[in-house]
């Protein structure tokens, strides 16, 4: 197994949290110095966040949005160059999220903003030649319930809704060759069992995109969870959390960030207790072979966390071989 | 009592926590510096023991804040009980030069204004239109558009207790040309202006005359330095100029730059200025560094002259 093998989410560049030197990562030369480290970690793919608030306010130096490419490079084919250039030569996948849509009591807008820039989301990952949109099913569930009071986990009504966004969406993606994966995550306004049926109901383009730190936060077995589901898993995000549970914080309004104990909810991969090894095996075991990104998702050091993916993959090839 | 109340605009983006109740934990977890920076409770104490009695709050922070504090009268408790008032939010007025938008620019406004007294606030700082690459030059009739719904929004905000202070852009679709002609078609019993010292330096206004033109009319100021005052036509109308692909720096602290600060004083004095003046730090790398600096020269250079 070589580092070949893997991606590296620019997720983990912080964009909207507080911290000293944060403005610098509005600038395009930020980004393109970074593909570079990313090569020299030894990595040639990259995951893109597709986050339409780049597009909007003159902050275009963010990589985030068609907007952004075409307004820094013309177009996303010298995008893409610049990329190869630098030595990144895939886009894994592109992710999106419809947190920033709740902000007020309409459901409506909710909805009708997520399937608008959804299929932004979509084309912008065809442009980039990724094969799959990995996607939140929903906002995060304290978020809605703070504007939607009455809504509870696994509402039938909001399930509806959100499938016919799901199958909304899908039919956009096909028409690409997108595939759509969604991914279970501990803060959802839909359960996780409720959304592996969901999943087995929509479109063949419709799969699973796992995160294993979002799995043990679930108090889920990775493991075994990839086992009892690998038929349905397109993609895997490794991602690494030293917590196993988050049930007094995953129904907040800001479920990154626990307020009765502050915490660093998301580890460095390899820092954290998620058995990242044995995920490894059974996917191997499983016969995966769809892409691996090693998300490092609110780390406090972006350089020391690549750092870390490659002694984590280090690590891999060693054990590999047998040493 | 001083003539000069000083605030902070907030440019700290999203905060995450309202207090850290295990800081000491935090700290050890990474033994970095997050833990300074990730909770409004110590974020509103660094201000307020800098002297920065008031803060300025911004459109694109309500999605985090509102579901953090529960309501924009809790944040305004929490802030109070620090010793720092709610001075205002900033507003872009977007597409206010279309008529046809004419409705829902003015709706915006006026839900801003209604936002801005549920903080408790008394100042909108306004961005009369969107980014002059785009939508520039403008034409006369769209000027006076603007002008028109400014007013509008103006007049609404002075019956809430609000004023409504433009605050231009150098990059502003109002810009160089029809800044003043701008000025002169709003009401000035609805309309007032909050002076971006720096954005309308680099906009290529004499910040000195301007001031002393229309004292009558500053509702406010923004405060900050600059290096690059009086840019030419193709910076300002480029596309998204305000963030550099280089890293370039629009905006200083005070005295890092060319601006007279103490000339300015001297005109304030003059014109006997009373009310909030807020610093701003955007640009900067440290905010807390920036505002102890910014401090220091307020205290050292500008409060002999007035305050």
């Amino acid at each position: 197994m070589s580092t070949q093998h893997f991606a590296i989410s620019l997720d983990m560049i912080n964009r909207h949290y507080s911290e000293p030197n944060r403005n610098r990562y509005e600038s395009k030369y930020y980004w393109e110095e970074l593909y570079t480290l990313i090569a020299a970690a030894g990595f040639d793919s990259i995951e893109i966040p597709f986050e339409p608030v780049w597009q909007f306010g003159g902050r275009s130096g963010v990589p985030m949005t068609q907007y952004s490419l075409n307004t820094k490079y013309g177009n996303t084919e010298q995008y893409r160059k610049l990329l190869a250039d630098s030595g990144i030569n895939r886009v894994s996948a592109v992710s999106f999220n419809a947190n920033l849509f709740v902000r007020n009591d309409q459901l409506g807008f909710y909805f009708g903003a997520s399937g608008h820039f959804g299929s932004q989301a979509i084309a912008f990952a065809s442009e980039l030649g990724a094969d799959t949109l990995v996607l939140s099913p929903t906002a995060y569930a304290g978020r809605l319930r703070h504007y939607h009071p009455h809504l509870q986990v696994d509402d039938k009504q909001f399930i509806e809704q959100t499938k016919a966004l799901i199958e909304q969406l899908s039919e956009t993606a096909a028409k690409t060759g997108i595939t759509l994966a969604l991914r279970p995550e501990y803060w959802s306004m839909i359960s996780i069992p409720v959304l592996l049926e969901l999943v087995h109901q929509c479109p063949a383009n419709v799969k699973l995109a796992v995160n294993t730190a979002h799995l043990q936060l679930a108090e889920l077995d990775s493991v075994a969870f990839i086992q009892a589901n690998a038929k349905a898993i397109s993609y895997v995000q490794l991602a690494d959390t030293p917590l196993t549970t988050s049930q007094s914080f995953s129904q907040s309004a800001s479920p990154e960030f626990p307020s009765q104990q502050a915490t660093q909810v998301f580890a460095d991969v390899g820092t954290g207790s998620v058995p990242l090894t044995d995920v490894i095996k059974t996917l191997t075991d499983q016969d995966y072979s769809g892409d691996i990104c090693l998300c490092n998702h609110q780390t406090r050091d972006p350089m020391r966390a690549l750092l870390r993916d490659k002694r984590f993959v280090n690590q891999l090839v060693s054990q590999a071989k047998g040493v | 009592m001083p003539n000069i109340r000083y605030a902070y605009m907030n440019h700290w983006k999203n905060i995450p926590y309202q207090k850290i109740p295990n800081f000491r934990d935090f700290y050890y977890q990474d033994k970095s510096n997050t833990a300074y920076y990730s909770d409004w409770d110590n974020l509103l104490k660094y201000q307020k023991a800098l002297g920065f009695d008031g803060i300025e709050v911004a459109p694109w922070d309500l999605a985090d804040i509102i579901p953090l504090f529960g309501s924009a009268d809790a944040f305004r408790q929490f802030a109070a009980e620090r010793g720092v008032e709610i001075t205002g939010m900033f507003h872009g007025a977007h597409a206010s030069h279309d008529k046809s938008k004419f409705e829902e620019v003015v709706k915006a406004g006026k839900d801003a204004v209604d936002t801005i007294v549920g903080f408790g606030g008394t100042q909108m700082n306004t961005c009369p239109t969107d980014n002059y690459c785009g939508i520039g030059p403008l034409s006369r009739e769209e000027v006076a558009q603007c002008a028109h719904v400014m007013n509008e929004i103006g007049r609404y905000a002075t019956d809430h207790g609000v004023k409504l202070g433009l605050h231009n852009e150098f990059f502003c679709g109002i810009n160089l040309a029809e800044h003043r002609e701008f000025i002169e078609l709003t009401d000035p019993r609805f309309v007032h202006y909050c002076i971006d010292t720096a954005q309308i330096a680099i906009m290529g206004e004499d910040l000195l005359d301007f001031y002393d033109t229309y004292a009558e009319r500053i509702s406010g100021f923004h405060l900050k330095d600059t290096a690059d005052p009086q840019q030419p036509d193709n910076v300002r109308f480029s596309r998204d100029p305000e963030i550099q692909d280089d890293g370039k720096r629009w905006f200083w602290e005070l005295g890092k730059g060319v601006l007279d600060f103490p000339a300015l004083y001297e005109l304030l004095k003059k014109h006997q200025y009373k009310g909030w003046i807020t610093l701003e730090t955007d640009g900067s790398p440290d905010y807390l560094a920036s505002m102890a600096m910014c401090r220091y020269y307020i205290n050292d250079k500008l409060n002999p002259i007035y305050r």
